[in-house]
């Protein structure tokens, strides 16, 4: 589906920050060796849907073009949570790390297709951006 | 994308609130009505005129401790606004949806808009200072003193039902005024909703008055002794009225009227981002702006008319039209049956007098979701549209976009200042000296320069010209707070 609205790109960023959260959520249950590193992940994910709410509410205005800012697929983006149940450790890691490449490629172009508005939202998704490739390393670094 | 919830989930009552209480009035009462579900919403009384003086009788009275209230202490008051106002933010913005049809991205951009005002206003210990000059003779000292009035009416549109009155009353009672506000009839709610937030924020009863209403209300304001000054904002010829009315009574005054604005295009203008903005000009709030783009000129060949036109043409026809509280949807219908009427009749008139009509907004149209097409209408692009024409010449206030061509920067410039109205005309190019000469030459309020939708941070006045405003100073920031006091001048020797 193709998003145009700031609105529906928040919406999507909002989801994907909750499935990826209960992935992780999933993955610290499961492997308890490195919990504390998928909860600090999927508790990060809840800032980061704070921090971009927030750029996002404190900038829409009706200047700026709130209906017109973006041409993004969601398709580009989607990715499975769920992991089969005799699931390698490092099976898990690299969906892990799929995820994030995925998410990652997501505000990066929500980035570069909102420059048109204030610079706080496409600043925000460029910041979400950065923590979750920061992330692709720590994740290889548990193999 | 979800359908958001609708914060209205059955018929509410409205009362009039007066006093700090909320008033049931004695007038008929009214539907308002979703212009997407086509169910009503609301009931709103039309008040009377007992209820309009009652309202100015409350804040006459509550004027004397506001004015005495310290500057910082009515900061105060708004800071807390300010804060429920945010608090609140997501159902005021899905009222004003519910209300008026609007996208929920346009409706949080008015939250914002008019949050932004309660914010400036909240810098009144600073902004109400007068200068000072110290010797301007021997022993003598000369000063200004910015005192409030009393009491001033609100009057708000349709078209943006949360904001517009903030454009006004957060100076007021920052400045020491007491307000009362009529909101449009039309769209009641967030008004309503405002009204008890400010009840929550603890404003002195009769600081802020709220009646519902129509033309009684209306002139029980324009004459009542009490009202020092009006703000307005709605159709030129509402707008010229309210202002010899309050000639006539001797009241202070800013009348904002309709606009037909013309966006300029440039040959060498970036068409890949120019396109976006021009889609929120033209059809953003379908259409129902006084910052709208009405009549789009292109400057240029035919190579490059094509070009842009083709654009335009294929990004408008791909406009998703639905309920504003759909996220996916960029443009919802126009606020009533009777508007769109009016619309249908302008295309209509445009085709009888020789517009060419490239993209049909009537025909096929397309509405996202299961509702009734009564207030839905497409983009509409009439070609060839000459300026002294009914769509050419007069306010359509919905999604049409006329399209005109001027052979270079000169003829565009003298088709704006041909235009009866001044509210904000817009150029796009990439070139410095076209910029230059543009906002040079032509006669606007306010006046764009890449940008669709001239709207005045609110820091800065809302302006307007010739018969898109009537009265001297504006809404916002600095001049409201001019606007809101007198200046005593004071001169003092001490020998």
């Amino acid at each position: 589906m193709i998003m145009h609205t700031c609105s529906e790109v928040i919406s999507f960023a909002r989801q994907l920050e909750n499935e990826s959260a209960g992935f992780y959520e999933s993955l610290a249950r499961k492997y308890a060796k490195d919990g504390d590193v998928f909860l600090s992940f999927a508790k990060e994910n809840k800032k980061n849907i704070v921090q971009v709410e927030r750029a996002y509410y404190g900038v829409i205005s009706d200047a700026i073009e709130g209906c017109f800012a973006f041409e993004i697929d969601t398709a580009g983006y989607t990715f499975k949570t769920e992991l089969a149940g005799d699931a390698s450790y490092a099976g898990a890691l690299s969906r892990a790390e799929e995820i994030e490449v995925k998410i990652v490629k997501f505000y990066s172009d929500a980035a570069e297709q909102s420059k048109a508005l204030m610079a706080d939202v496409p600043r925000n998704f460029t910041l979400v951006a950065k923590k979750r490739s920061n992330r692709i390393s720590k994740l290889q670094s548990l193999r | 994308m979800a359908l958001l919830e609708e914060p209205i989930k059955k018929v509410v009552e409205l009362k009039n609130y007066i006093n700090g209480e909320w008033v049931e009035s004695r007038g008929e009462n009214v539907d308002v009505v979703n212009p997407v579900t086509g169910k009503a919403i609301a009931k709103v009384p039309i008040s009377t005129k007992e209820e309009i003086d009652a309202a100015v009788a409350a804040a006459q009275e509550a004027y004397p401790d506001w004015r005495r209230t310290a500057p910082v202490a009515r900061a105060r008051y708004l800071f807390r606004l300010k804060e429920l106002l945010e608090e609140n933010f997501e159902e005021l913005s899905r009222i004003q949806t519910q209300e008026h049809g609007k996208t929920i991205d346009e409706s949080r951009g008015e939250t914002r808009r008019g949050i932004e005002n309660v914010e400036v206003a909240c810098g009144i210990p600073t902004l109400i200072q007068g200068p000072y000059s110290e010797d301007i003779a021997p022993g003598i000292d000369e000063w200004i003193i910015r005192q409030p009035l009393g009491v001033f009416g609100i009057i708000g549109p349709f078209n943006f039902p949360f904001m517009i009155p903030l454009w006004s009353a957060p100076y007021a009672l920052a400045t020491g005024n007491c307000v009362v506000i009529k909101p449009s009839s039309e769209v009641p709610n967030s008004q309503a909703r405002l009204a008890e937030l400010v009840d929550e924020a603890g404003f002195p009863p009769g600081v802020w008055n709220l009646v519902h209403g129509g033309r009684t209300v209306v002139n029980g304001m324009l004459d009542h002794p009490d009202i020092k000054g009006i703000t307005f904002v709605g159709s030129t010829p509402t707008a010229k009225f309210i202002y010899e009315r309050c000639g006539a009574t001797g009241k202070r005054v800013i009348a904002q009227g309709g606009a037909k604005n013309y966006m300029v295009i440039m040959p060498d203008c970036d068409i890949r981002s120019t396109i976006p903005a021009l889609m929120t000009s033209f059809f953003g709030n379908a259409g129902q702006r006084c910052l709208s783009g009405a009549n789009l000129v292109v400057v240029g060949d035919d190579g490059f008319y094509n070009k842009l036109m083709d654009g335009v043409a294929d990004t408008a026809a791909k406009i998703i039209i639905g309920s504003g509280l759909d996220e996916s949807v960029q443009m919802g219908p126009v606020r009533d049956k009777d508007k769109k009427k009016r619309i249908l009749g302008y295309i209509e008139s445009g085709i009888q007098q020789g517009a060419k009509l490239r993209l049909d907004g009537r025909k096929a149209l397309k509405i996202r979701g299961d509702w009734p097409d009564t207030c839905f209408l497409g983009p509409t692009i009439l070609e060839n549209v000459a300026p002294d024409t009914k769509c050419g010449s007069e306010e359509i206030f919905g999604p049409v976009m006329s399209v005109m061509r001027a052979k270079d920067l000169d003829e565009a410039i003298d088709m704006c200042n041909a235009c009866s109205f001044a509210n904000a005309h817009a150029i796009f190019t990439s070139k410095g000296k076209n910029a230059r000469e543009f906002q040079y030459r032509v006669v606007s309020g306010n006046l764009g320069i890449n940008i669709g939708i001239v709207a005045p941070m609110a820091w800065f006045p809302f302006s307007g010209a010739k018969e898109s405003f009537f009265g001297v100073l504006h809404t916002q920031g600095q001049e409201s707070i001019r606007f809101f006091t007198e200046s005593k001048v004071v001169i003092q020797r001490w020998a």
